[in-house]
């Protein structure tokens, strides 16, 4: 498990807010370690300072479906 | 014959087709191995014996009466347990799909099928394919034929243990981190991810929509390419599928290395992520021999492995997450820890994370387009350690991450891993080859390349 960083109300706070409460009641280590281990990876990476930057893939025109 | 689980696919459509093997035989002999093999080996999760003996009796009647259906005609194969096969389950290795029947073949399968090829089964995969491997779900995890104590790599497990262990020549896989080029390496076989949208994924349980592919597994490169020679294709029903012409990846594959130029990206292994020893030394053995055959060789730098590994964990679990939160919300029992943690990960990234995700991916695609102006191929570690114990769970957390396969998930250039030598353990070491888009053809001259040079087919392990 991912060293815990995140104090237990803030992880409540999150799953509740996901609707995990049936795993935060049955498996809360585990919630736990899923938000310990989302924590901060946003952060590892550098985002685009150009605002003009688009994501991938890019919206395109459809023809219908 | 002798030897006929040894036998490439290759070599087995040529013997068949020239009525000096017949498919019969060949599925006989792979059932026997299958049966003798797979309960230390655990790579299937159903084997289907009786379908595949009567579809290699079709073939033979279809061999005696002058009809070959394609070029697999009569060689047998598996498939990830998380792509469709019609009439089997498609279970995901987990207790959510465990009843989960399929009622047609996906696109993969009935292009193989439509070729000749003979489904022998299903074959494990990590849970839902990032799962793993895992000691506490429905079916044992897969093993390493080269020591059964070792993680054969995953997510597909079984397709990268029985290719190996000589079960059959080829399998598919499915990579959205790495899933078909980890157990490529781990086993010291051959795995391809084609281009992002080469070959259709309808009918494959998806994981990441932006990041899933679907790919070959098999010893030699020769096979790969045959396989991808089939597989290849556009398909207007999956939306991720492009529409471009296919490659003959099949020819040229002799064709020497004189005026290629090779990119060896260094600082993943060196700086970004330094490898086990072994690792390294085989990957400057693969350069030189290159150089050797007539290859330049020359330095590239990419962005960080840090950087596209959280580009590609933020795309991956977000969308993961809206596939898995309903069964997350109401069944989070039946999937197995790893699964779960992993999966629930994608609950708490914001939406923003995500579009800034791909919004940097758009940059790396471009960082490595700018590097494949200047070169044809790029050479980089695959692996940075031998396969692991499977039972030592800290040793699979420690060595799951220690790769450089996600860049090439983000940016959806086709890479092959592959053998680069066995360690002293007596475990496969690998290395990465990296094409431009649609350029499979270029990736698989380079790698028969090294196989030609380094004998990497004819290394097998010693499980009998």
């Amino acid at each position: 498990m991912d060293k815990p960083t995140i104090d237990k109300g803030t992880v409540e706070l999150l799953a509740r807010r996901a609707g995990l409460d049936k795993a935060l009641a049955e498996f809360p280590e585990d919630v736990a370690a899923a938000v310990n281990q989302a924590a901060g990876i946003a952060q590892k990476f550098k985002a685009p300072t150009d605002p003009r930057a688009e994501p991938w893939p890019p919206m395109r025109a459809g023809d219908g479906l | 014959m002798s030897d006929l689980h040894w036998m490439t696919a290759v070599a087995a459509a040529k013997a068949i087709a020239a009525k000096e093997l017949s498919p019969v035989e060949l599925t006989s002999a792979l059932l026997a191995r299958i049966e003798r093999l797979d309960p230390k080996l655990n790579a299937f999760i159903r084997l289907d014996g009786e379908a595949a003996m009567a579809a290699a009796r079709a073939a033979e009647a279809e061999v005696a009466a002058g009809r070959l259906r394609g070029p697999l005609h009569g060689g047998p194969g598996g498939i990830k347990d998380i792509i469709d096969v019609a009439g089997l389950p498609t279970t995901c290795h987990s207790k959510i799909l465990q009843d989960n029947v399929a009622a047609s073949d996906a696109v993969c399968v009935s292009k193989l099928r439509g070729a000749g090829a003979i489904v022998l089964g299903k074959l494990s995969t990590h849970e839902f394919a990032i799962g793993g491997p895992s000691h506490d779900l429905p079916w044992p995890p897969a093993r390493n034929p080269w020591n059964t104590d070792h993680h054969p790599g995953g997510s597909s497990s079984g397709s990268g243990s029985g290719v190996a262990a000589g079960l059959f020549p080829m399998a598919l896989g499915s990579d959205t981190g790495g899933s078909v080029r980890n157990p490529a390496s781990c086993c010291g076989i051959v795995g391809l991810k084609p281009t992002y949208g080469l070959v259709s994924r309808r009918g494959v349980f998806p994981l990441s929509f932006t990041l899933d592919h679907v790919g070959p597994m098999t010893r030699t490169v020769a096979d790969n390419a045959l396989m991808l020679d089939v597989l290849a294709g556009h398909d207007p029903a999956d939306p991720g599928s492009a529409a471009v012409p296919r490659g003959r990846y099949a020819e040229g594959l002799e064709r020497d290395m004189r005026g290629l130029r090779v990119g060896f990206v260094q600082h993943f292994h060196e700086i970004d992520m330094p490898a086990d020893p072994e690792v390294t030394a085989a990957l400057e053995h693969v350069a030189r021999t290159l150089q050797l055959e007539g290859a330049e060789v020359r330095d590239i730098h990419l962005p960080t492995l840090g950087e596209f590994a959280a580009v590609n964990r933020v795309i991956l679990q977000s969308e993961a997450w809206a596939i898995h939160g309903p069964w997350l919300r109401d069944r989070t029992g039946d999937y197995g820890q790893l699964a779960r943690r992993r999966l629930m990960g994608g609950a708490f990234f914001a939406a923003g994370d995500y579009v800034q995700a791909q919004r940097r991916r758009l940059e790396m695609i471009a960082a490595v387009e700018e590097a494949l102006r200047d070169v044809d191929v790029l050479l980089c570690a695959s692996s940075m350690d031998p396969a692991c114990r499977i039972d030592i769970p800290a040793d699979i957390e420690r060595t799951y991450p220690r790769q450089a396969r996600t860049p090439f998930n983000v940016t959806g250039h086709p890479a092959i891993a592959m053998m680069a030598g066995v360690s002293m353990a007596g475990l496969p070491l690998s290395v990465q080859f990296v094409g431009r888009n649609f350029d499979e053809a270029t990736l698989f001259q380079v790698a028969r390349g090294w196989e030609r040079a380094a004998g990497t087919d004819k290394k097998h392990p010693a499980i009998v």
